[in-house]
């Protein structure tokens, strides 16, 4: 074997485990999938090429559009809830705002730990009868008899969902803008100190335009974290009650393994990868625009 | 001292003590009440236990089959991780140092990748693997967890040996060693940092994964711990002492490591919002 071959012979014997497992495991269901999502089929039997029929059916059934305003709430309570609390915090621990940064910083960043399942469990306790929430207010307001029935209502049974995501992730943020908080170089904002810039001075103009790219790439990652949200709203509610609680992901789960219409969940699927392309997409542009901004 | 200075130190007081609160008080009660009788629970939630009521862990275990999901969670976990690290420092090896043109492009898969989730592939790869017949089995289970880790891993891994200098690798291969030679003795120990950081992240995604299980198994025998608590905790048992244990059984082994690990898993977290 010449020296060329030999290295060429390396190479591939390091990359081939990666991509065939890849390929195999995601590039090609992603193809199968979006192959199946015009066709019905019930996992077995020919299946029958329906063309856009799923989509449509999608598209006009009130369930999925309830789930889809869902996951957008979810969407803005990451963008709008947990990354600004996130930043917050990692801000006022970067700054030294509080002594023993290090304990508080441990404790946030705990739920990253907790599968969601448990999580899920352990917040349907807490909203459950015989739960925290239930036991304050019943101490606070005097009325021994009170319960939650937030769940019955098809609007607003998502908020708490909202504020478990909430809990979750937002340490997961402080975490990430922490870490970038600190690769800014102190020098400058210690010559902007004595230059006699304030403290708000020094964050629009030094600490936040140095941290776009940073805000940009978590926005992504939220957007596209909401829109998979399964594991926990699966464990906390199934979706339910009468799906008020709905989401695509669950959407997709129910009809594919519940219902047996593979091409029918196929076509769901597609849709949350390309909503999920979509509001990237977007969000990218909005941030070049935000970038050239401060430059 | 400056009177705004104080207000916002008062503040952060304020925002830290909240939230830190707001996350340790409900794990706190959970444990708390993981000692209690189910009676007990229902009439007075919020009160601490009033003695070491322990027959609640003992019931869990043994009723909810918590020791064949621990031993798969551990299984799935271990295995898993090992080998998607491996597979990954390969690749990232190879896409980083050996300068071929198509690395760019298969890099780029990967970082596509990044952007596919379980959910999208999830019925057709439940109809691959029912069709080849490793569908509710360990392997079956084994291959798409590494696939999922893969992505993000090899970034991780490329990233970091593009920082190694090409000059070690350089003086070694004309000394004669190959390229295999250089991966496991050269770039390997170098980087330890990084692979540690890849374990730790990866472990803990496997540990805590819910989906792929719940789907492509059915068999008590090969299912992990989240699934395990939640058909446990969600459908049988009307018994609240008894979900708060295996609650606590799911919770504190990944308490401790992560109270070993936090640096860790911070950085894998940090590195992936990283850009250049």
């Amino acid at each position: 074997m010449t020296f060329k071959q030999q290295k060429m012979a390396s190479y591939w014997l390091l990359i081939a485990p990666g991509l065939i497992l890849f390929a195999a495991v995601i590039v090609f269901p992603v193809f199968y999938s979006f192959s199946l999502s015009f066709t019905k089929w019930s996992g077995y039997g020919k299946s029958l090429f329906v063309g856009l029929e799923n989509y449509r059916n999608i598209f006009s059934d009130p369930v999925f559009l309830h789930g889809l305003r869902n996951n957008m709430l979810i969407v803005a309570i990451s963008v709008f809830g947990q990354i600004p609390l996130g930043f917050l915090l990692a801000y006022m621990l970067h700054r030294k705002m509080v002594r023993g940064g290090e304990f508080y910083q441990t404790m946030i960043f705990l739920p990253i730990t907790i599968s969601p399942v448990v999580v899920a469990l352990l917040w349907n306790q807490i909203f459950s009868s015989s739960g925290i929430v239930t036991a304050l207010i019943r101490n606070f307001s005097g009325n021994s008899q009170y319960v939650m029935k937030i769940f019955e209502d098809k609007s607003q049974a998502i908020i708490p969902i909202l504020f478990v995501l909430l809990w979750m992730h937002t340490g997961t943020y402080m975490i990430i803008y922490l870490a970038n908080l600190q690769k800014i170089n102190p020098s400058v904002l210690e010559a902007a100190q004595i230059d006699g810039a304030t403290e708000g001075q020094m964050f629009f103009r030094i600490i936040l335009p140095s941290m776009v790219g940073t805000i940009t790439t978590t926005a992504i990652f939220a957007i596209a974290g909401s829109l998979k949200a399964f594991d926990l709203i699966y464990a906390m509610t199934g979706g339910g009650p009468a799906h008020f609680t709905e989401v695509i992901a669950i959407y997709m789960y129910t009809n594919t393994f519940k219902y047996y219409k593979y091409g029918f969940g196929s076509a769901v699927s597609i849709i949350i990868v390309l909503l999920s392309v979509g509001l990237i997409l977007i969000l990218q542009s909005a941030s070049k625009k935000i970038e050239k901004k401060y430059e | 001292m400056n009177k705004t200075k104080i207000k916002w130190n008062v503040i952060a007081y304020f925002v830290m003590i909240t939230f830190t609160l707001l996350t340790i008080a409900p794990i706190v009660w959970m444990i708390l009440n993981s000692f209690k009788p189910h009676s007990d629970i229902v009439r007075n939630p919020l009160s601490p236990p009033t003695s070491l009521y322990l027959q609640n862990f003992v019931r869990s275990w043994v009723q909810g089959h918590l020791g064949v999901y621990f031993y798969n969670s551990i299984f799935y976990s271990m295995i898993s991780t090992v080998l998607t690290v491996i597979i990954a420092m390969g690749s990232g090896y190879a896409l980083s140092k050996f300068r071929y043109n198509f690395s760019k492009i298969i890099y780029m898969f990967y970082t596509l990748g990044l952007l596919i989730t379980v959910h999208s592939v999830i019925v057709p790869l439940f109809i691959m693997e029912t069709k080849l017949g490793i569908a509710n089995t360990r392997l079956g289970v084994i291959i798409p967890y590494i696939a999922f880790g893969l992505p993000f891993q090899v970034f991780l891994a490329t990233t970091y040996v593009k920082g190694i200098p090409d000059a070690m690798q350089e003086s070694a291969i004309i000394d004669g060693a190959n390229y295999l030679q250089v991966f496991f003795t050269i770039i390997l120990p170098i980087a330890t940092p990084i692979i540690s950081t890849m374990f730790i992240y990866t472990f803990l995604g496997n540990w805590n994964e819910f989906i792929l299980v719940q789907t492509l198994t059915s068999e008590i025998a090969i299912r992990s711990l989240p699934v395990g608590i939640n058909s446990f905790a969600g459908g049988m048992s009307r018994d609240y002492g008894l979900q708060f244990s295996a609650l606590v059984i799911g919770t504190v082994p990944m308490i401790i490591f992560y109270l070993i690990f936090r640096d860790k898993i911070a950085q894998g977290f940090a590195a992936g919002a990283t850009k250049e």
